[in-house]
């Protein structure tokens, strides 16, 4: 029989987080004044320990004895060859997923939730608070806050509440405390309820809540968690990539290919980065950061430094971005707004080091269903454009006929997001691709901004 | 204002679960505007830009095509500065 799982003993499990930043170089986001951000304006929410490593360019940093203790709740976490799937593709080549649908909040978040938590804990912080939209991030932090007796607060968008009693119950369960936004607790939320009383909230009303929570405790021991696209938080994800490196030496193995999905970055990153160094040092490789098709922000667009206003009051940040003032054709207005990736897997994309890959939401489905009918998990809708991209690689490699080795981050499970299915099975999805034409018009708006200098990490 | 397509639902991508267009276009995160996304969510289903033209005031339209999220730093930072404000 041929082996499925390659497992790590907890004792195999890696020590240290590898930081890109200590291989790679960065611009700066920069605020209205043209000058670098100064990080410790980000002190009232966030502990000095992890601003520290926000910005830190230590190649590896040690991971706590007491993270690893709670790491070893479910980490490290499988890597499972997938031959069902390979099987029924009839592919030549060999497909790893990396599992960390097996966390107890069944994704990748808990990754950096655990430290975090930890690193305020150390700092002498006794609650932190958080907002969440879906329940992911909140019912993660909420684990986390648990494990080292933290009090947390989410503060969880109205219409989600409700639409979701079951991550609401999985936060209670860890002791956490999640209320629907707006809520009363704060002035943010008495605000909004004034406007509307039955309001059934806003992302943006629920970070301002759990940011003002936070800023306004007078003890000071109050601070705010965020669980994506900052340097810290992708830090924190490389266990995943690192344990995935040490797993296929056990069997060796070293991928051809590396992909993940890339929505804010951070489960991309977490399994690519420690490849990312490899790359850097001469090994080949091809790393795909797999986006729909209808946002393409790292496949397509340029690379500069833009607002992330029209009036260009905040920062310049440097950016794959299409611009704020193109005006797209009616049909095509989807997939020209899309913002929000890491700096860092920006900036990795634009210096060829990663390269962007789209799939439509079509393609995106199918894969998903075609993986819970082989491999048996079903998975989250986002992770499905990994797996997209992942059986157009096995495709390319039947058709070559070459025995690729693929590695593919399956960042979290679907079984609280069936919804999504239901709309595919439904038929009421339809898949949209964008004109070159548009992409062209849109890089005009750039012509008088600063240009990020064509950095190069090797 | 025209109602018609308030009842349509789809995935909401930020909230991870069904939303109406009405919330969409109701409920942007400034709670003034739709949300950002709406773009991005709903030129599927029909000419949403076309739409909005029609059943927005100008200055507003032009507000939503070209407004994007900030860069998390930096909006983290307008934030706090926000609701230090709040609580004077």
């Amino acid at each position: 029989m041929e082996r499925k799982k390659i497992l790590l003993t907890e004792d195999e499990i890696p020590r240290q987080w590898y930081n890109v930043l200590a291989d790679i170089k960065m611009n700066p986001p920069l605020g209205p004044d043209g000058k670098p951000v100064n990080p410790e304006a980000l002190a009232p929410v966030f502990p000095m320990n992890l601003i520290e490593q926000e910005v830190s360019s230590e190649r590896w940093i040690d991971i706590p004895e007491e993270v690893l203790r709670v790491y070893n709740i479910w980490r490290p976490s499988p890597l499972v060859r997938a031959l069902s799937l390979e099987k029924a593709l009839g592919t030549p080549a060999k497909i790893y997923f990396k599992n960390e649908s097996v966390s107890p909040p069944g994704s990748h978040k808990p990754n950096t939730a655990v430290p975090q938590a930890y690193y305020n804990k150390v700092f002498g912080i006794k609650k932190i608070t958080t907002e969440t939209g879906a329940g992911q991030w909140g019912s993660a932090l909420a684990f986390a806050c648990a494990q080292f007796g933290i009090e947390c607060k989410v503060f969880m968008v109205r219409i989600s509440f409700d639409q979701k009693p079951y991550r609401k119950s999985m936060m209670a369960a860890w002791g956490s405390n999640c209320i629907a936004s707006p809520s009363t607790e704060t002035r943010a939320g008495r605000q909004a309820l004034e406007k509307d009383p039955d309001t059934p909230g806003s992302l943006g009303i629920a970070i301002s809540e759990a940011i003002e929570a936070a800023v306004t405790d007078e003890t000071g021991q109050t601070r705010y968690s965020l669980g994506s696209v900052l340097n810290h938080v992708l830090l924190h994800q490389t266990i995943i990539g690192l344990e995935a490196k040490k797993q296929l030496e056990k069997v060796g193995e070293y991928p051809d290919v590396i992909i993940g999905c890339a929505g804010g970055g951070s489960n991309f990153a977490g399994l690519t980065l420690p490849f990312v160094h490899d790359k850097i040092n001469g090994k080949e490789i091809k790393i795909y950061p797999v986006e729909p098709s209808a946002c393409p922000t790292l496949t397509r667009a340029p690379f500069v430094y833009d607002h992330g206003d029209s009036a260009g009051y905040t920062p310049l940040i440097p950016m794959h971005s299409l611009g704020h003032n193109f005006m797209p054709a009616p049909i095509h207005a989807g997939g020209l707004r899309y913002h929000g990736m890491a700096p860092i897997v920006s900036q990795l994309a634009n210096e060829g080091i990663i390269e962007a890959k789209s799939v439509t939401q079509l393609e995106a489905y199918k894969a998903g269903v075609v993986f819970a009918r082989t491999e048996g998990i079903i998975p989250a809708p986002e992770t499905n454009h990994a797996l997209a991209c992942v059986i157009n690689e096995a495709n390319k490699a039947k058709e070559e006929g070459k025995e690729k080795v693929i590695l593919f981050n399956l960042s979290g499970h679907g079984l609280l997001d069936l919804a999504a299915y239901d709309k595919y099975f439904s038929g009421e999805m339809k898949d949209f691709i964008l004109s070159d034409e548009e992409l062209i018009k849109s890089e005009e708006v750039f012509a008088d901004y600063p240009k990020p200098a064509s950095l190069k990490s090797r | 204002m025209d109602n018609s397509k308030d009842n349509l639902e789809r995935r909401c991508p930020r909230l991870g679960g069904p939303v109406s267009f009405q919330y969409c276009r109701t409920h942007g995160d400034n709670m003034l505007l739709p949300c950002w996304k709406i773009f991005d969510c709903w030129w599927e289903h029909f000419d949403i830009s076309a739409f909005l033209k029609q059943n927005m005031p100008e200055d507003d339209f032009i507000k939503l095509v070209n407004a994007k999220p900030k860069p998390k730093v930096s909006s983290l930072i307008e934030l706090i500065e926000q609701a230090k404000k709040r609580n004077i």
